[in-house]
């Protein structure tokens, strides 16, 4: 048996074939029943304009309110993606850090934010926490006292300036949920590198943080990255918790348009769509980075 | 190395027991600021004054091109420029409102609430610058033939209500042994109606004679008449007497002038809005 490393011809036999005909006919029945059983009078032709519209004032193309939804949780899934690893790589290397102090602090972190449900963490950080942050750090007046000419880049990395601090209070409640699993993740990764090594390096007199610097960090990152990149993907799935505090994410958007237009199934829908646009892009260029730093 | 942690740990307790009291103090702090300054101070230096709302048509609703729209929109855009200010909207969810009001996100809620004893208890409301009504919507199929209230309060019907709202209050009152079902949002409500899963839904009116337009064959409305009317109110902070003195007075003053009764007939009334939504 001579291992080859192409892949194998594509072809289709008659039982892909059936089994495909079957599948189908599942869904196309499914999805008759939904579109008839429902009771509901479908109205796909609103949707459209709600993805992209003709400005008639300005005699231009511009985004409608879902992908206005879009682009706030992509800069909110970019924003708590930094800030969580970040946070996540520092609590982590406390978990294995020699020092009782260092390790009790960020099991306290990690455990407490891992056996919170998300949602009533947002809620209890936003009223409570959020406030008294934004309030120490003057947020409200710093906004107003903005330079006119800086609007428009505080605009393009976070958002419409006037609902900046509710902006930052819900990257860092994302940033703390997702730090706790990241952290984890480091963690097992630092763990995951045979003893040998730490022995070895110790034995060539390097210090605690030369070894973690250049024997075991590099080898432990290349283990990490698959789940890191994995957990960057459901940060931006988790985002959606945050439209319960008003930020006019995706989900949001959609909750508001459902309200107008009483278009439920429609509307969502086309939010699981963008979604599952949005994660399977990054779903292909983990993909990607994974193969890339395969050894040859 | 012993005398670097327990000087760092008795820090890190400092900071954390500060916080907290930080945190407890806080609460009387801002009634206290509020006591000896009106929001009506903190608006006008601002120059802008924000509005709580959330999306409920037609108080409040975002037309094709984002912008907010609705009687409540109106108003509180009359509101503003009567006071010399901008209006900036900050739309919240009907769920955590109230708190959002409390911890200062916005100054004013604006957003068609109805004036409770319970709700009272924890914001201050203006006068009542409108009456809504309830209504009862019914499933032709499912529960055909009704036209009381009576006939509607019986455990085997399920009545679909949105959470936390005057409807929702309306229909434990009015319906006591119905069977009652809580959803986030209106469409929910309406989408159980409509699949059969509940036999009528509560809510303020004009949304279920709108309905009832839209799908007669298969929803009625059993009631003539709304089965109550209803104070709608500004809710403020509480502990400020110079905004609520102020905004009682304003709509006393738009109220003579009939343009309030003007802006709620448009909205109410008329179907002409409804191609800027769709």
């Amino acid at each position: 048996m001579r291992h080859s490393t192409r892949p194998r011809a594509f072809r289709i036999t008659p039982v892909d074939a059936a089994i495909l005909l079957a599948v189908a006919g599942a869904f196309g029945y499914v999805g008759y029943k939904a579109a008839t059983g429902l009771n509901y009078h479908w109205k796909w032709e609103i949707i459209p304009q709600y993805i992209l519209r003709f400005d008639e004032t300005a005699k231009a193309w511009v985004p409608g309110l879902l992908v206005h939804g879009l682009l706030t949780t992509i800069r909110l899934s970019l924003w708590s993606g930094v800030l969580a690893t970040i946070l996540g790589t520092i609590m982590g290397l406390f978990r294995v850090s020699p020092r009782l102090f260092r390790r009790q602090i960020a099991g306290t972190y990690v455990e407490l934010i891992r056996n919170t449900p998300p949602l009533v963490l947002v809620f209890v950080f936003y009223f409570y926490i959020g406030d008294q942050i934004m309030a120490l750090l003057h947020m409200d007046e710093l906004i107003r006292s903005l330079p006119l000419s800086s609007l428009g880049p505080v605009e393009f990395l976070f958002g419409p300036p006037h609902q900046l601090p509710q902006f930052l209070s819900a990257v860092i409640t994302l940033s703390l949920f997702e730090g706790a699993y990241i952290a984890e993740i480091v963690r097992a990764g630092i763990d995951s590198i045979e003893p040998g090594q730490w022995e070895a390096a110790r034995s060539l007199g390097m210090s605690r943080f030369k070894q973690m610097r250049y024997i075991i960090m590099p080898q432990a990152m290349q283990r990490m990255l698959p789940a890191l990149a994995g957990q960057f993907i459901s940060t931006i799935k988790d985002s959606a918790i945050v439209s319960v505090i008003s930020i006019e994410e995706l989900t949001f958007q959609g909750q508001q348009l459902m309200a107008t237009t009483y278009r439920s199934f429609e509307v969502w829908i086309t939010v699981l769509a963008m979604y599952f646009a949005l994660t399977f892009c990054c779903s292909l260029a983990v993909r990607k980075l994974e193969l890339g730093l395969q050894r040859k | 190395m012993t005398l670097w942690r327990t000087v760092v740990s008795s820090l890190v307790t400092l900071v954390v027991i500060l916080g907290v009291s930080h945190v407890t103090l806080a609460g009387s702090d801002t009634r206290n600021a509020l006591a000896r300054e009106s929001s009506l101070e903190t608006i006008l230096k601002r120059g802008t004054i924000k509005i709580g709302f959330d999306t409920f048509k037609p108080w409040a609703m975002k037309d094709k091109t984002g912008e907010y729209i609705g009687f409540e929109i109106d108003v509180a855009k009359r509101l503003a420029s009567d006071m010399g200010v901008k209006a900036e909207f900050v739309p919240t969810k009907w769920s955590g409102i109230i708190p959002a009001l409390l911890s200062g996100k916005f100054d004013i809620l604006i957003g068609g609430m109805g004036i409770t004893p319970q709700r009272n208890l924890k914001v201050n409301f203006s006068m009542p610058y409108e009456f809504t009504g309830m209504a009862i919507l019914a499933n032709k199929a499912k529960a055909p033939g009704l036209s009381s209230l009576e006939d509607f309060n019986k455990p085997e019907i399920v009545v679909a209500v949105r959470l936390g709202t005057t409807a929702a209050e309306a229909a434990k009152n009015f319906l006591p042994k119905a069977t009652k079902r809580f959803f986030e949002e209106e469409s929910q409500t309406i989408q159980e109606l409509l699949n059969g899963r509940a036999h009528a839904l509560v809510a303020s009116n004009p949304l279920p004679a709108n309905l009832a337009a839209e799908y007669a064959d298969q929803i009625y409305l059993p009631l003539q008449e709304d089965f109550t009317s209803e104070p709608i109110g500004f809710a403020l902070r509480k502990g400020d007497p110079d905004f609520l003195n102020w905004v009682n007075n304003w709509i006393l003053f738009t109220n003579a002038k009939g343009w309030l009764k003007n802006r709620y007939d448009y909205w109410f009334k008329t179907k002409e809005w409804e191609n800027r939504i769709q």
